[in-house]
């Protein structure tokens, strides 16, 4: 199969194209074919030019960590959470997600997403007494890996300068809501500031989610405090 | 005080948020958010007598199953610290808000877990690291908007910035620029995980890859233990990794066997009794690697409920990997490389033979002896990063004068730069590849003279060849100048192994099955004029002691 991967040499630089042969068998993660192109003594692309590995971030290769988020075919996902079938595929269209700035090739610098946690004080306070019936939810909020996947489908992020942070500050503020003493009512504010004043609920967030986190859920909860 | 902390795994942060609580300040540096961390892929659970299993517990028997379970190379004073700590260090992150488990009663719940005479494995799901991690960026983040902490990211560790054995900060390189930063602190700590890139692909990080600890070797800084390296005993092979199946499913009751025909030989129950399935990870590894077939780790019949309660990820990951229902079937499961008992060498206060620097976390070697024990490396992690952090608090009064590392940064600079405008043959990915065959092939579940010779011999060329080798313009400057510093800790790895005339814990020497008394000794490597050398000392840790003799009264 041939692998067609968009790539930048560095920040400031344009974007080209560069597509390579890949002979794999059956069915294996992206993450897995980028891995075994990389680790080729040499590096040749179709029409035989030796070129620089392909740049991508990944820690963990599973599905734990969020480094791999990146356009696999058109569609936004991780790496290592995407299967293909390598023998029947004919291509394989890699491009580094385009809501962020490019670092090189399929890296992005997704560090406002940080920083936007930081701008809406996403932080505990005192914690509450336990809240047993918020389990499940809470423990899978607290599983976002902040890959940007959510912020990357969303109709209404517009980017780092915006003011809407999009579902990983409305999970944030889910998990930090239902267990903070002292703060609720300063995490409720931000939440309306930042996510539910400009949600337009397409839910293409919960529905790209690797970790299948209960936005929905965290939604509903944190609106429904708000009557 | 301004105190550097390399590293944003849970021990990082951990030593990051008690400085900060102390009224430090702190600068976090790390080459990628702290979700990236190895620490996001710990499974199980977390070690500390809390007692709410029910069972008579308490941290004297936590620390006699951790010096038990490490075979007693460890200072017993420092273990006895460890795990009296834990209960308070487990409350500290439920007052941080981790989602663990919990009781009907509200009290949090815990799992056996190996070579463990009690239940004191707490836990949050099967992925206990990551809501760790979780909790302590929100914690972090409190402190890092009032200013108290500054991350700083994209940064690779380069060298420490040391002179006459005081460490007076560390030099990073920017991932793009390649531009040499230096910061300055009153103190180090070093918290950047384990070696897993040495052996390629292991069931950890793909960003852990010892470079910082190999180049502090090079600088002075001196490693212990590092022959010790876990085999978890249940991986499952992918085409990319192997992936680690927790030992909690082992813990909530999963069960091994392998098959003779057409029946099931359940061989760690069959040699150990009931808990067999639980013993530690050396020998549950060891058992496995002797059987004549396939080993398999049935959960099935614990049923889908309990499954989906509290192995969820389990489920998911067999689910999505290998195509298996672990609902219905059973896995098929080997051991791999997981865990490095081996590192910095460090004192009860996480210090370094190097003034004002201190390890935390996984790359220091503390605690766990020659085998750890399942749950405990995230309590050493917590633990580690605020016993380091309350030590510096102390110690405030060692002032040093300054010293000028311009003239060091330049030369660093000027070689970075003539090798940047060389031109290699030789692919790093080549060397690394080489590296991790040459690891994996010496130094596996059992080692002997032969393969660690042949090993050291290699590592020994290719250590010479790097002289030689220049710049890969194919790769990152981080992946050209890391190579090295891998090399000689690899080296040192060896070393160590080969020292070691002795079995005991993880490290099985064919050549000398018996564990011998004379080596109840940690290993310590030393550079001393390029040469690596190796010493045996002694912790203070007597299997007849007073105090082990009591606690073995007391739990009859």
């Amino acid at each position: 199969m041939k692998i067609r991967i968009k790539r930048q040499d560095e920040p400031e630089t344009a974007p080209y194209w560069q597509t390579f042969d890949f002979f794999g068998k059956g069915r294996k993660t992206v993450a897995g074919i980028l891995d075994e192109i990389n680790y080729r003594d040499d590096l040749i692309d179709e029409n035989g030019v030796p070129s620089r590995r392909i740049r991508w971030e990944c820690s963990c290769m599973q599905k734990m960590c969020g480094g791999c988020a990146m356009v696999i075919n058109g569609i936004p996902a991780l790496a290592c959470g995407t299967f293909v079938d390598t023998t029947e595929e004919e291509l394989l269209v890699l491009e580094p997600l385009t809501k962020f700035p490019v670092v090189s090739d399929l890296v992005t610098d997704r560090s406002c997403i940080l920083e936007h946690q930081k701008a809406a004080l996403m932080y505990l306070g005192e914690k509450s007494a336990e809240n047993e019936k918020e389990f499940a939810n809470r423990y899978s909020a607290a599983k976002c890996i902040k890959c940007g996947l959510c912020l990357e489908v969303c109709p209404n992020y517009v980017g780092g300068e915006g003011r809407f942070y999009g579902a990983v500050l409305a999970n944030e503020a889910y998990l930090l809501y239902t267990s903070s003493e002292n703060r609720k009512k300063a995490i409720a504010k931000e939440y309306r500031r930042h996510f539910a004043a400009g949600c337009s609920k397409s839910l293409a967030c919960r529905d790209i989610c690797p970790m299948k986190l209960p936005t929905l859920s965290s939604i509903g909860y944190l609106n429904r405090t708000r009557l | 005080m301004k105190i550097l902390i390399i590293g944003s795994g849970i021990s990082g942060l951990a030593a990051a948020i008690a400085s900060a609580d102390m009224g430090n300040h702190v600068v976090l540096v790390s080459p990628y958010p702290s979700e990236r961390a190895q620490s996001v892929m710990a499974a199980g659970g977390i070690n500390a007598a809390v007692g709410t299993a029910g069972e008579d517990d308490s941290y004297v028997h936590h620390a006699m199953d951790t010096i038990k379970g490490g075979c007693y190379l460890e200072n017993e004073d420092d273990v006895r610290q460890f795990c009296e700590r834990a209960p308070e260090n487990l409350r500290w992150l439920e007052q941080m808000g981790v989602v663990f488990n919990r009781k009907e009663d509200g009290a949090i719940s815990l799992r056996a877990f190996g070579g463990q005479s009690r239940k004191r494995t707490a836990y949050a799901g099967a992925s206990t690291g990551k809501q760790i991690v979780t909790a302590l960026v929100q914690k972090c983040r409190e402190y890092e908007i009032d200013g108290r902490i500054q991350r700083r990211l994209g940064l690779h560790f380069y060298s420490g910035l040391i002179r006459d054995g005081v460490c007076y900060g560390a030099l990073f390189c920017q991932y793009f620029t390649g531009v040499l930063q230096a910061i300055y602190a009153d103190a180090v700590i070093l918290a950047t995980g384990g070696q897993n890139k040495l052996f390629g692909k292991t069931t950890g990080s793909e960003l852990c890859d010892g470079y910082a600890a190999g180049r502090l070797f090079s600088q002075g800084v001196q490693l212990r233990n590092l022959e010790f390296i876990q085999y978890h005993p249940t991986t499952i092979e992918t085409d990319y990794k192997r992936m680690l199946i927790t030992e909690g499913a082992r813990g909530e009751g999963g069960r091994l066997y392998y098959l003779d025909g057409e029946k099931r030989v359940y061989f760690m129950e069959d040699k150990y009794g009931p808990k067999g399935n639980l013993m530690s990870r050396d020998i549950v590894s060891r058992c496995i690697y002797d059987c004549p077939s396939q080993v398999y780790l049935d959960i099935s019949f614990l049923g889908e409920k309990l499954i989906h309660e509290r192995l969820e990820e389990v489920y998911q990951l067999c689910k999505d990997y290998i195509g298996l229902d672990v609902t219905k079937e059973p896995i098929p499961v080997a051991p791999s490389i997981h865990f490095f008992m081996g590192g910095i060498r460090v004192d009860r206060n996480h210090r370094t033979n190097i003034l004002r620097l201190y390890a935390v976390g996984e790359c220091a070697s503390k605690y766990h002896g020659a085998n750890r024990l399942g749950g405990n490396s995230l309590m050493a992690a917590v633990y580690s990063g605020r016993v380091a952090a309350e030590a510096i608090h102390r110690e405030e009064a060692v002032k040093v004068r300054v010293e000028n590392f311009a003239s060091y940064i330049e030369q660093e600079e000027a070689l970075l730069n003539r090798i940047k405008e060389s031109r290699s043959q030789f692919p790093s990915v080549y060397i690394l590849r080489n590296l991790a065959e040459i690891m994996n092939d010496n130094l596996g579940i059992t080692r002997n003279r032969k393969g660690l010779s042949e090993g050291l011999e290699a590592m020994d060329l290719y250590l010479n060849v790097m002289k030689s080798i220049k710049f890969d313009h194919t790769v990152s400057l981080y992946e050209n100048y890391r190579i090295d510093s891998m090399l000689l800790l690899a080296k040192a790895i060896l070393c160590s192994a080969m020292a070691r005339e002795e079995t005991r814990g993880a490290h099985i020497r064919e050549d000398f099955p018996e564990t011998k008394e004379a080596f109840q000794k940690c290993s310590v490597a030393e550079l001393v004029d390029g040469q690596i050398q190796i010493n045996f000392e002694a912790e203070s840790c007597e299997k007849e002691s007073a105090w082990y003799e009591n606690s073995d009264k007391k739990t009859g």
